[in-house]
């Protein structure tokens, strides 16, 4: 990659501070009876500059839900009730709509599962990418065009100034989702989301994407990767947040959760984790599936589904509790003398 | 688990299916596509053998040439010793109903206006089998093996989590209680913690049942777990076919070095 120029981090907040701050982040949605749905239930974390954070959960847990409560990118009938969100020394979920369209793609880029669907099919990659550029005012426009194709170029698009030309419909899958990074980039975004980016790509391709963003964050891009694949977190994220129905249940830098993971339900994925080379180990599925959220277990939303649980203690909320420097957990067996792993 | 018979080729067993060099070709504007070239590859009697590859190179072309659902353009595939591209329609009613299939989306392959029980009783329905109450005895008793409580038989379809609705369409796979089990991608569209649920229940179910599978994947791992023998395709092609353990503990080639390369690993 031949990027120069650093992102964009004047506009984030204090220096050496986070990037991005997350405060007990609540979103509900409304049901069809008109029952709230807790989709988010008190999220709270921290990205940093030139570091990723993995957001790992099951379909359902929340974890793109609050990457929409952030980006206030959600549908009419969800609504953010509580929380925070401090990014460039502002709260985001306080801003007026106006302020918050100009930093959504400029100073907050955001890479999509699905670049069939997040691109417009009618435009080539041309007008995609000039016409945001433009539209945020960072630069003229007889630069535009210029950028748009060193974008092109450092995603790895082969002869960019030709591909330039083309409709998103043109490209295979790797290269419209390399194309889509082009564009979440193309602004020197302080952060970029990235909701699931490799999930339709294959395993090969997938390698040469994360090397990509792995490349960004070595500039200096603090990088929020939203998966449900341990091995990419594994691969590129520094820090993970386990969620689960709404809840984040564990906290910890990502070698620490997979090395050894404390809350019952981190442990349960990783046993269910079908990996190269453990033929001979067998499975350990959790049992049950994950709750409806209209009818979410008490306290802990995981003890009926946990082999560990004790009645009546896992019916009590249970807070995140500090366990060293840089790990959280929310299981009372995580405090000291408890723990019997 | 096979544990022993790893290292034989899985030749010893009797083929149940056989293809023979068999090539699909599809036509379309921008010129022909050749889908799968020169394919040669068998399964033996309770073998299950694992086709990986990446998007577009030919495997579920390849099942359903396996599964005789469309017909070769140049080769042949054998079932049982029979040619399935002479076998006459009647008869290859009879045979269909030995080799079944499992798809990726559940929710896509089951019927949404008919309830779970109802899923599974269609196939033996359109196969003339038992009366309407032997139907539904054996469809609640197929049910509960694929671990789906018989009370819930009366939801349909939408009513239920992707791995259950996984498991309902395993059930009714195996109503017709086939031989061959073909499973396309059975486990891409659910999560890790339902995936291995399903992969646990597809284990146990072929070893239960006798089965030979063939088993599809763009998953390694998931391939490695569950295959005896497994091939590697790459543009239409089998570019490396081996036993299991031999195959991805020592990858010939490049091309399958360059897919082991590209796993992540998760603990290791």
């Amino acid at each position: 990659m031949t990027m120069t120029q650093a992102p964009s981090g004047s506009s984030s907040g204090t220096p050496g501070g986070p990037l991005l701050r997350v405060r007990d982040l609540h979103t509900e949605f409304r049901s069809e009876d008109g029952a709230a749905l807790r989709a988010v239930d008190g999220v709270s974390f921290d990205v940093e500059p030139g570091r990723a954070l993995a957001i790992v959960g099951e379909s359902g847990s929340g974890k793109s839900v609050s990457m929409r409560s952030v980006l206030r990118l959600l549908p009419r009938t969800g609504r953010v009730t509580a929380g925070e969100v401090w990014f460039g020394g502002q709260d985001l979920l306080r801003l007026p709509e106006r302020q918050m369209r100009r930093i959504r793609g400029r100073d907050i880029g955001m890479v999509f599962q699905n670049a069939m669907e997040a691109m417009n099919p009618t435009l080539t990659l041309e007008r995609q990418l000039t016409e945001h550029l433009l539209w945020h005012g960072v630069c003229t426009k007889s630069e535009a065009r210029e950028r748009a194709v060193r974008a092109l170029g450092d995603v790895g698009i082969p002869e960019p100034e030709r591909r330039i030309r083309v409709y998103p419909f043109q490209l295979s899958g790797g290269m419209r989702q390399r194309a889509m990074i082009a564009m979440a980039i193309v602004t020197r975004p302080a952060l970029l989301i990235a909701d699931e980016p490799t999930t339709a790509v294959d395993v090969t391709i997938q390698r040469q994407i994360l090397d990509l963003l792995a490349g960004l964050k070595d500039q200096g891009t603090g990088i929020i990767m939203v998966t449900h694949d341990l091995g990419v977190a594994r691969y590129f994220c520094d820090d993970s947040v386990v969620m689960y129905a709404g809840r984040v249940v564990e906290r910890a830098p990502t070698r620490e959760l997979l090395s050894r993971p404390r809350h019952p339900y981190a442990a349960g994925l990783l046993g269910s984790s079908v990996e190269l080379g453990s033929r001979d180990r067998p499975l350990h599925p959790i049992p049950g599936n994950p709750p409806d959220l209209a009818s979410r277990p008490r306290g802990c939303p995981f003890h009926p589904r946990c082999d560990r649980a004790v009645l009546p203690r896992c019916q009590d909320e249970q807070e995140l509790i500090q366990i060293g420097g840089a790990r959280a957990v929310a299981c009372w067996r995580a405090e000291d003398g408890h723990d019997d792993q | 688990m096979t544990t022993s018979d790893v290292d034989s080729p899985g030749s010893a067993a009797r083929p149940l299916v056989a293809a023979h060099e068999v090539s699909k070709v599809f036509g379309s504007r921008a010129g022909e596509v050749r889908a799968v070239e020169n394919v040669s590859l068998h399964i033996g009697v309770g073998e299950t053998v694992g086709v990986v590859g990446e998007s577009g190179s030919g495997k579920s072309t390849l099942a359903r040439l396996l599964m005789g659902l469309q017909p070769c353009t140049s080769g042949r595939v054998e079932f049982d010793g029979q040619d399935l591209a002479t076998v006459p329609g009647k008869e290859l009613r009879v045979l269909r109903q030995r080799m079944q299939m499992v798809f990726q989306n559940p929710f896509g392959s089951l019927l949404p206006h008919y309830s779970a029980v109802a899923n599974v009783m269609e196939p033996l329905r359109l196969h003339g089998r038992g009366t309407k109450t032997s139907r539904r005895e054996q469809a609640d008793a197929l049910l509960e093996m694929v671990g789906i409580h018989p009370g819930f038989g009366e939801l349909y379809p939408s009513q239920f989590s992707g791995g259950q609705q996984q498991r309902i369409a395993i059930a009714r796979a195996l109503a017709l209680e086939p031989d061959l089990l073909v499973c396309d991608e059975p486990t891409s569209s659910l999560d890790v913690s339902i995936q291995a649920q399903i992969l646990a229940l597809l284990g146990e179910l072929r070893q239960k049942l006798g089965l030979s599978c063939l088993f599809i994947s763009h998953n390694l791992a998931v391939v490695e777990r569950l295959a005896d023998r497994v091939a590697v395709m790459s543009q239409g092609r089998i570019v490396e076919e081996g036993p299991t353990e031999r195959l991805f503990e020592a990858p010939e080639h490049p091309y399958t070095r360059q897919l082991l390369g590209a796993v992540l690993p998760v603990t290791m």
